[in-house]
């Protein structure tokens, strides 16, 4: 194999994050905020020291599935499915990968919602492609918060890495996938019909799987769209007319102090100098 | 089974012609389509490609398919998958068109430049940052940068100068910027090199108008994180790309180009050099349809396509005319093929030829004689619209249309005044429209609404004693402070929210004044290195100082974050450098909440939530579409100003003058139009007004020309400054502007399909230009005579092309939230906070680069 070692490709690693974080933060106009970025950068770092093996042995990259002539059930509007995924070939061998930016604990409590995806990329790769698949898995590159402190603590993190699973198999069935394909037919046809009413307030209160939070706080806190919601307002809100204060508190939640003060933060860092105030008035 | 082509013809109910057949069986060498309206060509390019693929062994990633428009662009691509799927159903053979290059020029360019093959170690080839016309104007625009480019430029008055030279009407800065913008794009677009042409400038503007220009080109490649570059010049950077790579001419087997009549110097260079392998360039296109002048297309590059085959390939093409109209009734086509005749298009003697593709021989498919081009009759612009709005009305009265979007106005300009009464004719009658380019975004209910109540919130910005555009945007203000105003009466949580935020406002600027004093009494420097022991205890202290600006100064987090700094300085690794005092102050005196984020607050009262529900409930869109177009703009302007509002900006009113009175007015005075959607153009019910550029590459079953009038004789002035700096025989200038004027025109008469209305405007000021006055006169029917009977019945076409889906970025989001999906993916508003996306494609790329990189190293070693 190569002759570089792994803390030099780890150097070429961090050289690549630093080009996309400037290309990524350009292209989209967004701004990441610098605990978001330090995180960001984090995920590749342990991705590469936990999962060398995998990393190493990836043959095809970022495989764009793509599963088209589909049609909506009453509509008989065209569609296609898309997906993006990678390969590693190996002795006889084929395991598809799909990277998220999720955390492993939330993937295991809500596995099923991921083996139909991995079906449809499966029944895709395999049936009408007609290429060899022998396993499926999804690699998760969130670790868990409470890391955070020790990343720089080479002794504390070296055994918590050890211990960390972020690869979860799972077993696929292309069979499978023509149910999965047929919801997904349904909801292609509910938005194409222009149906977007939020998820009922009643599910604002239930807790999602894998997660500390309820889906008003889990989702929705962090939706900008959130203060012009019906579901939000009532469970934030309750039913009856609120208060000045209560109501003016509702408003002024733009989420967590730690979030908020890394947005201002994030802001300020980045902030040009200031502009003459007249720029474009001649 | 084997498939044969002959077979898919059938399973897609197409039945070629023998031209159409032999160009799509043409597979080996240079081939040249000049192709008349409707005559399928698009369709002729997207079967030729099934050919080359499915049964020439042609691999996708082996052709490169480009168009010109971002809407052309997507026919071909969702075109061709369509035809591909159809050989998929027959034969289970998939095909994969992920890595094969189809797109606009443009986008195709930006591939190429990051195309990892291209690059040792499979690296992500570095693209420059793309700054769109909106970008580019404002890069311009900065009173820093224009200073800079204009330095060395001793005179006091260079925007008077500039007018001057452009022969134009203002002399304000913003003029002279679109000016020399205009200049600058039209120079990179003929690859022109500053130092090279700068001789040949014999005006004194003109010489420095080049040296802004070769500073322009420094200023992109230089500032900023990484190199940028406009849409003119990322053509530049591709084709020099392809001049640096020996196997430039093998990347692709077949290069085909749908509307080449809209090429300009840089991609037929570009063309050729993708071409010079293989040869096997394809080029389709209509020399009669040739609008983009002003965007630097040649049309001699299609006219003059055969000798330059010859010249760069060493070959001639084979020419296949596609000249059956399948489009339109005969005497349709009959009306729009005699309206060229009537132009001279001979080359001035002693040249031989005419500047256009020769006989052409346009025939109808049609056998339909019955009149189908008519005209009001030449009344005064009230009358003619009345009287063209109870034909429409009859139209649709007697189902010969089943929607009102099946019936076009097309204009030159959709800011004339007719237009207007046109507008007024059709309410008056019943009927609604939908004209996204008649008017400003910036004055739509939506922004005025918005932007109003900002206006409340921040103050308005004073007004000086000018005239014009100022003075018009002024009004505007007041306008949108009195809706503000009202909204705020009719909504009691509205102006409590409001009073609140001018609290916040208050606050900031005390704590700044309160902070500053402490540090001007220790004499202390506010880019001097903060030093928490020394000096938070005083800051802290300072007389005044509110408890926000309290608890932001003893933040455990921040602290944190000061401490981590000053460590990772002292291990003498890159970093961060520690925070300022300055850094301190400000983030003391910040204003919790951005831009964005009011929007998305103010979102959640009564008058903007309606917007939303309207959206959830699919009733109409409209609304939400232009509440995500304000977003866009103020997105825009938190990436180039500062994000955050801290108290310094709030002193001298500097944000009120940089928000409203700078960035506002650039807006409304570059005229930004409404939101428009490239995918699904007119809505049902309304009846579109459209230019004739936007008309390109569309049918209507019903065509009303609005106004068959375009004056001037005069060629673009950018064509007469930098025709005297290339080596380049053209159209004679004296010709140009009658030129451009037939072949928009032209467009204009061949999008009708069963009917083609012309309006007659007479009265005071009011004439039809030639050949139309001519036309007109010729015993052309008029409304009162015809019969709408004879018209036959349009049907609504459902040629809707499928779209994709993401299995996470929709189905899985649509699941979570149909809300969420709805505002963020569908209507494009922009997140304040919500940073997923963003943070999930920057794991991804870094990733994909590792892996790239640990493939290219397996390989080497």
């Amino acid at each position: 194999m190569s002759k570089l070692n792994a803390a030099e490709v780890e150097a070429r690693l961090d050289a690549f994050f630093e080009e996309n974080l400037k290309l990524v933060q350009l292209e989209s106009g967004y701004r990441l905020s610098p605990e978001s970025q330090n995180v960001a950068r984090w995920q590749t770092r342990l991705y590469w020291r936990r999962l060398r093996e995998i990393a190493e042995r990836v043959t095809d990259t970022e495989v764009k599935l793509s599963l088209p002539e589909q049609v909506t059930p009453r509509t008989k509007v065209k569609f296609g499915i898309e997906g993006i995924v990678d390969i590693v070939r190996e002795n006889d061998r084929v395991v598809m990968y799909d990277l998220k930016t999720h955390e492993a604990s939330y993937i295991r409590e809500n596995k099923e919602l991921y083996r139909q995806q991995l079906n449809v990329y499966a029944y895709i790769w395999k049936n009408l492609r007609g290429e060899p698949l022998d396993e499926t898995a999804i690699i998760c590159t969130t670790f868990p918060p409470e890391w955070r402190g020790i990343l720089q603590d080479e002794a504390r993190l070296a055994p918590a890495l050890a211990a960390w699973e972020p690869v979860i198999e799972l077993d696929f069935d292309p069979d499978e996938a023509a149910d999965t394909i047929r919801h997904f037919a349904e909801i292609v046809e509910q938005i194409e019909a222009g149906k977007f009413a939020p998820a009922p307030a009643s599910q604002l209160k239930e807790h999602v799987p894998g997660t500390k939070s309820v889906f008003g706080r889990y989702v929705c806190r962090n939706c900008d769209a959130r203060f012009s919601c019906s579901s939000y307002r009532e469970y934030a809100l309750g039913s009856s007319a609120p208060t000045e204060r209560k109501f003016l508190d509702y408003y002024n939640d733009l989420g967590a102090e730690a979030d908020r003060e890394d947005f201002i933060d994030a802001a300020l860092e980045l902030a040009p100098t200031l502009a003459d105030p007249d720029e474009f008035r001649d | 089974m084997t498939l044969t082509l002959e077979q898919l013809w059938k399973t897609a109910g197409f039945k070629p012609n023998d031209n159409q057949r032999a160009a799509i069986q043409h597979v080996d060498g240079p081939l040249y389509l000049p192709a008349g309206p409707g005559s399928g060509k698009t369709r002729v390019l997207l079967w030729r490609t099934v050919n080359l693929i499915v049964f020439q062994g042609v691999s996708p990633e082996d052709v490169y398919l480009s168009t010109f428009t971002e809407k052309a662009a997507f026919q071909l691509r969702e075109g061709l998958r369509a035809l591909l799927g159809l050989v998929t159903n027959a034969t289970g053979q998939p095909y994969d068109l992920a890595k094969m290059y189809v797109g606009t020029v443009h986008s195709l360019c930006q591939r190429l430049l990051l195309d990892r093959r291209f690059y040792p170690q499979r690296q992500r080839g570095q693209s420059p940052a793309l700054l769109d016309e909106l970008g580019q104007y404002f890069f311009v625009y900065k009173r820093g940068r224009w200073a800079d480019l204009t330095d060395g430029w001793d005179d006091e008055d260079i925007p008077e100068r500039i007018k001057v030279l452009f022969k134009g009407r203002s002399a304000s800065r913003h003029a002279a910027v679109t000016s020399a913008i205009s200049l600058f794009n039209r120079l990179s677009e003929e690859c022109a090199d500053p130092g090279d042409i700068i001789s040949r400038a014999d005006d004194e503007t003109l010489l420095h108008l080049l040296e802004m220009y070769g500073r322009y080109l420094e200023r992109l490649a230089e500032e900023g994180p990484v190199a940028r570059t406009d849409f003119s010049l990322l053509q530049q950077k591709g084709l020099q790309l392809l001049e640096r790579l020996p196997q430039a001419g093998q990347v692709f087997k077949h290069v085909i180009i749908d509307e080449y009549q809209d090429t300009n110097t840089v991609q037929e260079r570009l063309f050729f050099r993708m071409a010079s392998g293989h040869k096997n360039i394809c080029v389709v296109g209509d020399d009669d349809q040739a609008l983009y002048r002003f965007r630097g297309a040649t049309v001699e590059n299609f006219v003059e396509f055969p000798a330059r085959c010859r010249r760069y390939l060493g070959q001639a093409p084979r020419t296949i005319p596609l000249n059956v109209n399948y489009r339109s009734r005969r005497r349709i086509v009959e009306f729009y093929t005699g309206f060229m005749g009537h132009c001279d298009w001979r080359k001035p003697s002693p040249a031989r030829g005419v500047f256009r593709v020769a006989d052409k021989d346009i025939q109808a498919a049609s056998r339909d004689k019955a009149v189908s081009v008519i005209a009001s009759r030449r009344l005064p612009p009230p009358q003619a619209c009345a009287e063209m709005a109870g034909l429409v009305r009859e139209i649709l009265d007697q189902g010969k249309v089943e929607n009102p979007n099946q019936i076009a106005f097309l204009y030159p300009s959709l800011k004339a005044a007719s237009v207007k009464v046109m507008i007024a004719a059709l309410e008056n009658v019943g009927l609604k429209v939908y004209a996204p380019r008649a008017g400003r975004f910036i004055e739509v209910d939506e922004s005025t609404a918005m932007f109003g109540v900002f206006l409340h919130i921040f103050g308005r910005p004073e007004r000086g004693e000018y005239g014009g555009d100022y003075k018009a945007f002024h009004d505007w203000l007041d306008r949108a402070s009195e809706t503000g105003a009202a909204l705020r009466k009719a909504d009691k949580g509205l102006d409590s929210f409001i009073r609140h935020r001018q609290g916040d406002l208050e606050r900031a600027k005390n704590d700044y004044l309160a902070l500053m004093k402490v540090v001007e009494k220790k004499k202390w420097d506010l880019n001097a290195t903060y030093e928490v022991d020394r000096m938070k205890r005083a800051l802290y202290d300072a007389p005044g100082l509110s408890e926000t600006g309290k608890r932001t100064l003893s933040s455990r987090r921040f602290e944190r974050a000061i401490a981590l700094r000053l460590a990772e300085r002292a291990t003498g690794r890159p970093g961060p450098a520690p925070y300022t005092l300055g850094y301190v102050v400000a983030r003391a005196t910040s204003i919790e909440g951005n831009l964005l984020d009011l929007f998305y607050q103010l979102c959640g009262f009564d008058h903007f939530r309606r917007m939303f529900d309207l959206a959830e409930r699919g009733e109409d869109e409209g609304p939400i579409c232009n509440l995500g177009l304000i977003s866009q703009y103020l997105a825009r302007y938190l990436e180039e100003y500062p994000a955050v509002l801290t108290a310094e900006q709030l002193v001298d009113d500097r944000f009120q003058r940089l928000f409203f009175a700078s960035y506002l007015f650039a807006l409304f005075r570059r005229g930004e139009s409404e939101y428009e959607d490239a995918e699904d153009p007119f809505p049902k019910g309304r009846i579109p007004f459209v230019t004739i550029h936007q008309s390109k590459g569309l049918e209507f079953p019903v065509v009303v020309l609005g106004n068959p009038r375009k004056q001037g004789n005069e060629p673009q002035v950018v064509e007469k400054l930098v025709r005297p700096l290339l080596d380049r025989e053209g159209e004679p200038l004296d010709r140009q502007a009658e030129f451009d004027r037939m072949r928009m025109f032209y467009v204009a008469l061949s999008r009708a399909q069963n009917l083609l209305v012309i309006t007659h405007l007479g009265g005071q000021g009011n004439f039809a230009s030639e050949p139309f006055a001519s036309l007109l006169d010729d015993g052309m029917t008029r409304i009162p005579d015809f019969d709408v009977a004879s018209l036959p019945a349009a049907t609504l076409k459902n040629d809707d092309l499928p779209k994709n889906y993401s299995y996470t970025g929709d189905y899985l989001q649509y699941q979570r939230c149909p809300r969420y999906y709805m505002v963020f993916r569908k209507y494009g508003l922009v997140p304040s906070r919500t940073q997923t996306m963003v943070f999930g494609s920057l794991v991804h790329r870094t990733l994909d680069d590792l892996h790239q990189f640990l493939i290219a190293n397996r390989s080497a070693a």
